[in-house]
């Protein structure tokens, strides 16, 4: 039986808490539960096509140590979790208007369902658990 | 006949050993085994907990020189 569906707004464009947002995303969909992240404000910045790692990921102490170290790459994480288990990643539809970006010029490849807006994902969001980050 | 298949995920770090694991059950045959190495210290829980929770079966765990192996056979 799938366990109550999990809900991640990753806002922030630190590396370490892109890679949190991963990593718990990808663990729990591949732990029969069903995930959908929603990723806005500086965080979809790093999900911009094109860059490299060192473009992609900025900041925080272990900022450094995950790029020099056999840590796995948070946008490859959330690429398993989709494809290992029930996920689903939406854009910020405001912050896609903002930057004039659509999901499928301007994001990572193959990662993304679609722009969502705020109110549809926390309307969603009321039956499962929240997590932001 | 099931078979055991051993995966080398040392160096790896934490959740890198258990996507590895899970991938390769993907494409096992149910009563098939994986055996996976980890140094990662979390994947001696990580892994069974993980078992526990969609119903695969832990076969064994053992502490070797700087690694755990965790044995899991496919249930489903």
């Amino acid at each position: 039986m799938s366990s109550k569906p999990l809900y991640v707004m990753l806002c922030s464009g630190e590396h370490e808490k892109i890679q949190l947002a991963a990593m718990v995303a990808s663990v729990a969909a591949v732990s029969d539960r069903p995930v959908e992240v929603f990723v806005t404000m500086n965080a979809v910045l790093a999900f911009e096509r094109g860059k490299s790692p060192a473009e992609r990921y900025q900041g925080g102490h272990f900022h450094e140590m995950f790029k020099t170290q056999n840590v796995p790459d948070a946008i490859e994480l959330f690429g398993q979790g989709k494809m290992l288990g029930e996920m689903k990643m939406w854009a910020c539809s405001m912050v896609l208007d903002l930057k004039h970006w659509e999901c499928d010029k301007h994001l990572t490849e193959d990662l993304f369902d679609g722009p969502m807006g705020l109110a549809k994902f926390l309307a969603d969001a009321e039956t499962g658990e929240l997590v932001t980050i | 006949m099931a078979e055991r298949q051993k995966i080398d995920a040392r160096g790896a770090f934490c959740p890198g050993p258990l996507m590895e694991l899970i991938a390769a059950l993907k494409l096992a045959d149910i009563g098939d085994e994986v055996d996976v190495w980890s140094s990662d210290k979390g994947s001696a829980s990580d892994i069974p907990a993980w078992c526990a929770k969609v119903g695969h079966a832990v076969v064994e765990t053992s502490e070797h020189d700087g690694y755990w192996s965790v044995v899991v056979r496919k249930a489903k």
